[in-house]
């Protein structure tokens, strides 16, 4: 009696254990994803049709998918960090977090991107690339009866009180990025007046970098800081949403990807590596209306994304504002000069 | 007759000892059991070798004393010894063995030495290990079975091995599961800043004005997230118990007609993932929402953002959490005696006094009772503030944002999760104590016969008119719930389209058969299977312990209720936040697997198979029980034969009650998705986040008409069941148990 | 069956059983040592809270003594638990188990053994014959009546045949026309299959009724214990003289005299040959049947008796029952139902024959 009632205890217990970590076939790739859902999404089926690999996704912003990677370093579960701005890229790779490859289809890719690859000895590579700015909701813009703004002094006019929304720097690649555009745009000190002048506009920081244009799409807001493309993809969406340049001048985003220190599918990981720098998969990108700027020279680019050429950007040092100790400066600086003022 | 202690009946332990030692895989296989990749390498790959293979090929030398163990063990297991003389060796040699094992697991980790004063005493261990797998987590119960029995065997207890066996594995488990975990995770709240001192760095994240500034008193700023919490959580246990009282009222004392829909109103929000009615919240006051959007145009005033933050949190948090006081409260307003009423009445009392002397100090007890519940499930909400929250900072979040910030300072977190501890610790010891045991048993009776008198009117028409307008609110919540599923794009294209629920549940035939199109299949598919795994375990664990708790005396039983008790007031993120703390790392390797979502069901859903056991055992005449032991029945037998036939309704309502809340269960879900398994809950909170609202309500829906079906079809089951007698009705305060 | 045991031997021994439910709180059982003979019907009786349930459950496993001894066939079972007893129990609810048929119930016992199915039917089927439970087989317990309930407990305890079998209070659920009737069946039963039965009871009728040896609990100690007889006809203290029977208990004075001892209460005395141990105050009992009232006539009375007024009399069919006031306190005197019988409010005259006086110890 005993014997059998041990054993089924023994079951019982074991029983949802034995479930643990049950795979199916071998042939996996762990893929932590910063874009775009959607585009994560994409990126998933294509290549898991193309490969037969099969691809673990989950898509968290940049500075989550980089804590992630931080706080799973002794044990890595991850293989390949695909997207997301290229500041916590390079960070990881300053920390050890990635490893270096390079791959036989680097030849066609764009110098903007091999540059990110020079600055982290080949541990991270640019895929796209775009440029900062925000976009507004027209029709709520005229019902409020302001006028749209078209440069960064404009958006601390005190008509845009709780207004706008942006993310909040330490979660968001895109937020940081702001952030490190105006210190280059505006020095050190006035970047942090204009930041407290803007968060008396600020109607809530969001988590995710694109939450703020979704928003202001959605009649939530009225401003949202974001990536260029961002807004043009609500605004293909049929939102209306305009994009806008900031006209002093704004910084831009090498979207990047790295492979994960101790990856455990090492050659998967490599195989969507290489897979992702290709034109074909590159120019599947506007498909999922992402309208960034592709690096391999070769995609097809939609005729919706903003030309970089025709936009004034800044000279942004990726490798100084990419390091770690620089960025943990900014960001404690951010929390106690602008994150701690009160709320709204 | 006296088979008791003949060796056969340690069978079981020793047999699986063995067969743990010499056939399992020792360690964790990375890519799971069912794979089968393993078995390529097996049995002498050092990756799925058994513990003998291993020693064998003398590799892992340091398992070698567990072998041992076991040898000295089978050799007392067949040796000709008195059977106190067998429990005495059992008894240390199995204790000195779980000891080893454990600490040999601790000790040597995935870079040799796990200390690192170890390694600067021998220098560094050039071999390395991994989690603990099958091999050794057989080997571990075996120990624990084997030295439970020596226990009994010895004399040293009165009780016989199936009660020292379930006690000690519900100790076991319920340490490892819980108390571990959150202890490690304190602990990390009391670590040095850097280089510096530690009390100085405790003191710093102890006093951190984010968790205590009190600005918000003057108007100026903000107030840290401490007073925050304290503040929505006093405002939601004070306000739910209200309304909870009104509805329990109206529900009994009043003859309206629409009490069966106040019944069924009740069940919705205990199925909907708690963040869900915070979205319909949004969607009806948001800036675009609905009633914003008329009340704008009528007053011609500006839409504004009035609903982010406290207000939008404690709405939410009412219209989520008054059913559960509703459900509390019920119980109470029944229980009285209508005879105590009615002899009030004939003593000439009016109505007003009758309710003044009589009915509110009897009912007192209770609202104590449901205003900690309230408390307590809104100090642990994490989905609603999440979702409304705005700049409104909550413990829950603000631990959740120290988590997975860039800025991931576990320490902060640490200490945030300390803060919240006490306070729904605090909560929860001032309901254990002051009130007692009697919220545990459902007073299903009516009490003797006897009509309750009417309410004095002007409590009547308020209570009434307050639950219209509750009940209308819910209504228009949860119809919006459901409508909004199918609209394009809630604000702006009211036009009908399936869109949503394709792009999330789609299928299409290809010629490789049927493909799960949707996005949301394999989150579906995983909680699905993961909720249905833990259901069981979790029914099982829980009507263990309620049957040790309500028919078992033994040492130390008061020690060991405390402790289970104390688990159900530990919020949802801390659980979390401790789980990738502790199981991160060898010796339990765990995050990233089903596993862990698993143990984390089953564990936070224990107290609802608790609560429902002891309901249902104490229905049970305990002299049941003796005669079984009178005629020669152990403990075991009994339990099986005589107690569980008994409380099958308990157990059914355990099942899906456990199942319900896996499948809304977020806040500590959401730290532990892995790329592999995702759940609903978390899917649906990233859709929000992005605010693809159309995507999220659809899933939504889904999920509460996957529940609507599971409680359905229970209460279908079990309305034919009517065991002799009394015909036990499953209690509804098992959804009250724990927080979310 | 094989139940057949030699009378006379010790079937069970309690050796100074102590029972505290906590340290320093007052002793449930406290010091008791009692043998229960073997083939006999021992009552256990009290009032509620005298400790007589609690001995039983200590026998019986299911307590287990703070200190002491208990025997079982001569075998130390004190720190045995219920499981392990060669004892088993019908309960006061009877505890069948409301999911089990009335065979299922009584094979429950039986199933634990080494018994082939075969057998455990045979036996199961002949204890049911013996219950009269033939035709009830298939029936669950809620579908029988609470005299058919107990014989299933009976018959599920006898099944097993243990050493011992203790009833704890089990005719408390029944009308008492069926108390009558059931307990006369446990005696017989008992008697037939020379079975060892410990029995507790609150009702002292029961426990004349059906016993060989009654033992009298209070606050936790035995009063006294002897036959059913030897109980009500020479109580040796107050509370037992009153708990049994109905005594009229009156206080007296014991005096020494020439050929024994004088009892003296009010204008009453006794002469009393045997040897009593003490002299002064105490009190008597006495037996109210054995009581005469005569309406008061004039002339002298004997020392046996006294006058009172008669301040009730109740009708009982049989018998009136009347409270007479006397010089030395209310005495109860029942009277057989005569046509010139006195009424309430005469004079009368009580006399009381010495066969009717026993001396209590207190």
């Amino acid at each position: 009696m005993k014997f059998r009632s041990n054993v089924i205890a023994a079951l019982l217990l074991s029983a949802g254990v034995l479930y643990a970590g049950s795979a199916s076939a071998a042939g996996r790739v762990t893929l932590y994803c910063s874009s775009d859902e959607a585009w994560c999404q994409q990126a998933k089926t294509e290549f898991e049709k193309a490969t037969g690999i099969t691809v673990d996704m989950t898509r968290k912003s940049s500075g989550e998918t980089y804590a992630q990677i931080k706080a799973e370093a002794a044990n890595p579960k991850g293989d390949v960090w695909w997207g997301g701005t290229g500041d916590p890229h390079l960070q990881a790779a300053e920390e050890n977090l990635t490893q270096a490859y390079v791959s036989p289809n680097r030849r066609r890719i764009a110098e903007f991107a091999m540059n990110q690859a020079k600055a982290s000895g080949d541990k991270t590579i640019g895929i796209y690339s775009g440029a900062l700015g925000w976009g507004y909701n027209s029709e709520l813009l005229t019902k409020q009866g302001l006028p749209a703004p078209m440069c960064w002094a404009d958006l601390i006019k005190p008509a845009y009180k709780g207004k706008i929304q942006m993310a909040n720097p330490n979660s968001s690649g895109t937020a940081y990025t702001t952030l490190a555009t105006l210190v280059q745009l505006m020095g050190e000190d006035d970047a942090f007046k204009y930041l407290k002048a803007l968060h008396k506009n600020i109607n809530q920081y969001t988590k995710s970098g694109s939450a703020p244009i979704k928003a202001a799409g959605r009649g939530e807001t009225t401003i949202g800081i974001v990536f260029m493309h961002d807004a043009v993809a609500q605004a293909a969406a049929g939102f209306p949403v305009k994009p806008v340049a900031p006209c002093e001048g704004t910084g831009y985003e090498i979207g990047s990807m790295s492979i994960i220190k101790g990856s455990r599918n090492l050659e998967n990981a490599k195989k969507f590596y290489d897979w992702a720098l290709t034109a074909e998969s590159q120019g599947r990108a506007k498909d999922v209306k992402s309208f960034q700027v592709p690096s391999n020279l070769d995609a097809e680019v939609s005729p919706l994304t903003p030309n970089l050429s025709t936009i004034k950007l800044i000279n942004y040092n990726f490798v100084k504002y990419g390091s770690s100790a620089e960025r943990k400066r900014l960001l404690k600086k951010w929390d106690d000069e602008v994150g701690s003022m009160p709320v709204n | 007759m006296f088979r008791y202690f003949s060796a056969s009946s340690i069978a079981g332990p020793i047999f699986l000892g063995a067969l743990a030692i010499a056939l399992m895989p020792w360690y964790m296989l990375q890519d799971g059991f069912f794979s089968f990749t393993w078995l390529s390498g097996y049995p002498l790959d050092a990756e799925s070798a058994s513990l003998l293979s291993l020693l064998l090929q003398g590799q892992k030398l340091w398992l070698a004393p567990i072998g041992l163990i076991f040898l000295v063990l089978f050799a007392g297991a067949l040796l000709p010894l008195t059977r106190r003389k067998r429990g005495e060796l059992f008894l240390w040699i199995s204790a000195v063995g779980l000891a080893y094992a454990l600490g040999q697991g601790f000790i040597v980790g995935i870079q040799g030495w796990s200390f690192s004063f170890l390694s600067d005493a021998f220098g560094d261990m050039q071999d390395r290990q991994f989690g603990m797998g099958y091999g050794a987590m057989f080997c571990l119960l075996s120990l624990l079975f084997c030295f439970s029995w020596g226990l009994s065997a010895s004399g040293r207890v009165q009780q016989d091995p199936f009660v020292t066996g379930s006690l000690a594995l519900i100790i076991g488990v319920v340490g490892l599961f819980i108390f571990m975990p959150v202890g490690q995770m304190l602990l990390l709240a009391f670590q040095p800043q850097g280089e510096g001192a530690i009390l100085g760095a405790v003191l710093e994240r102890l006093f951190d004005p984010k968790i205590w500034r009190l600005q918000c008193l003057s108007g100026v700023g903000q107030c840290g997230a401490a007073w925050n919490s304290l503040g929505l959580a006093v405002a939601v246990g004070f306000l739910t118990t209200l309304l909870g009282l009104a509805f329990a009222l109206v529900f009994t004392r009043t003859r309206t007609p629409f009490r069966p829909l106040l019944r069924s109103l009740s069940l919705l929000p205990v199925i909907t993932p708690p963040f869900v009615i915070g979205l319909s919240v949004i969607l009806l006051f948001g800036m675009s929402g609905l009633v914003t959007q008329l009340v704008a145009g009528w007053l011609a005033i500006e839409p504004s953002r009035w609903i982010y933050g406290f207000n939008g949190v404690l709405l939410a948090q009412l219209l989520a959490f008054t059913p559960i006081s509703f459900m509390v409260l019920i119980g109470v307003v029944e229980g009285i005696s209508p005879s105590m009423e009615e002899a009030s009445q004939t003593l000439r009392a009016t109505p007003w006094r009758t309710f003044k002397t009589v009915t509110w100090p009897l009912l007192r007890p209770g609202l104590a009772n449901a205003f900690l519940i309230g408390f307590i499930e809104s100090m642990a909400d994490f989905g609603n503030p999440l979702v409304l929250g705005g700049n409104f900072n909550v413990l829950s979040t603000e631990i959740f944002f120290a988590i997975v910030g860039s800025q991931s300072d576990m320490a902060r977190a640490a200490m945030l999760a300390l803060v919240l501890l006490l306070f729904t610790i605090g909560a929860f010891m001032l309901q254990n104590v002051w009130l007692g045991k009697k919220r545990y048993i459902t007073v299903n009776g009516k009490g003797d016969s006897g009509v309750h008198p009417d309410l004095p009117w002007p409590i009547k028409w308020a209570v009434i008119g307050v639950t219209l307008v509750w009940t209308v609110f819910t209504i228009v919540v949860y119809a919006l719930i459901i409508y909004g599923s199918f609209v394009e794009i809630w604000g702006r294209d009211w036009t009908f389209t399936l869109r949503h629920y394709i792009s999330g549940f789609g299928v299409s035939w290809t010629e490789h058969g049927l493909m799960w199109q949707g996005s949301a299949w394999s989150s579906l598919g995983t909680t699905l299977t993961i909720s249905l795994i833990a259901a069981p375990l979790t029914a099982a664990i829980g009507l263990l312990t309620a049957w040790l708790l309500t028919r078992q005396t033994f040492v130390g039983k008061a020690a060991f209720e405390f402790g289970t008790l104390l688990s159900f007031a530990i919020p949802g993120t801390v659980i979390g936040v401790s789980y990738i703390v502790a199981f991160n790392v060898p010796p339990f390797e765990l995050t990233g697997t089903a596993a862990i979502l698993v143990i984390c069901f089953v564990f936070r859903n224990m107290p609802v198979g608790v609560r429902s056991g002891i309901a249902s055992l104490s229905q049970i005449d305990k002299s049941l029980d003796e005669a079984s032991m009178t005629l020669r029945a152990t403990s075991s037998r009994t339990f099986l034969r005589i107690t569980l036939p008994l409380i099958k309704p308990a157990i059914l309502s355990a099942l899906v009650y456990s199942f319900v809340r896996s499948m809304t269960a977020i806040s500590a879900v959401i730290f532990l998705v892995s790329a592999q398994h995702n759940m609903a809950t978390s899917y649906i909170i990233g859709r929000v986040e992005n605010n693809e609202y159309g995507i999220a309500v659809a899933y939504a829906v889904v999920l509460i008409v996957i529940m609507l079906a599971a409680i359905l079809s229970f209460q279908l089951l079990t309305r034919g069941r009517n065991i002799g007698r009394r015909g036990m009705a499953p209690s509804d305060t098992t959804l009250t148990s724990g927080v979310p | 069956m094989s139940l057949n045991r030699k009378s006379g031997d010790a079937a069970v021994v309690l050796k100074q059983i102590v029972k505290q439910y906590s340290p320093g709180s007052p002793a449930a059982v406290d010091n008791i040592s009692l043998q229960f003979d073997s083939g006999c019907l021992t009552t256990l009786l009290g009032p509620s809270g005298c400790g007589k349930t609690t001995t039983l459950r200590m026998i019986a496993g299911l307590e287990m003594a703070t200190s002491g001894q208990i025997l079982i066939g001569g075998v130390d079972v004190t720190r045995l638990p219920a499981t392990q007893r060669d004892v088993s129990m019908v309960f006061q609810s009877y505890a069948l188990f409301p999911h089990m048929r009335v065979f299922e119930n009584i094979r429950y016992g039986l199933e634990v053994g080494s018994l082939k199915a075969e057998e455990i039917d045979e036996r199961v089927d002949a204890i049911m014959r013996m219950t009269g439970l033939e035709a009830l087989g298939s029936r669950y317990p809620h579908e029988l009546s609470g005299g058919q309930q107990q014989r299933v407990a009976v018959a599920r305890a006898l099944v097993i045949e243990p050493q011992v079998l203790l009833f704890d209070e089990p005719l408390s659920n029944l009308d008492a026309k069926l108390r009558r009737k059931v307990r006369q069946e446990i005696r017989d039963l008992q008697q037939s299959l020379g079975l060892t039965v410990i029995y507790v009871t609150h009702d002292q009728e029961e426990a004349l009724a059906i016993s060989d040896t009654i033992v009298v609990l209070n606050n936790a100690v035995v009063a006294q214990l002897g036959s059913p007889r030897e109980l009500y006809e020479k109580p040796r203290t107050q509370f037992v003289a009153d708990f049994i029977g109905e005594a009229n208990i009156l206080p007296c004075e014991r005096v020494a005299s020439a050929h024994g001892v004088k009892v003296v209460a009010g204008p009453l005395s006794f002469e009393l040959s045997e040897g009593i141990d003490r002299v002064g105050k105490g009190h008597m009992a006495v037996n109210p049947g054995k009581i005469s009232l005569q309406p008061h006539q004039e002339g002298a009375l004997s020392p046996h008796a006294m006058t009172g007024m008669l301040s009730k009399a109740s009708y009982l069919g049989d018998h009136l029952e009347c409270v007479v006031e006397t010089a030395i306190g209310e005495i109860l005197v029942r009277t057989p139902v005569v046509s010139d019988a006195p009424f309430a409010g005469s004079v009368v005259t009580v006399t009381i024959p010495p066969e009717a006086i026993v001396l209590l110890d207190d």
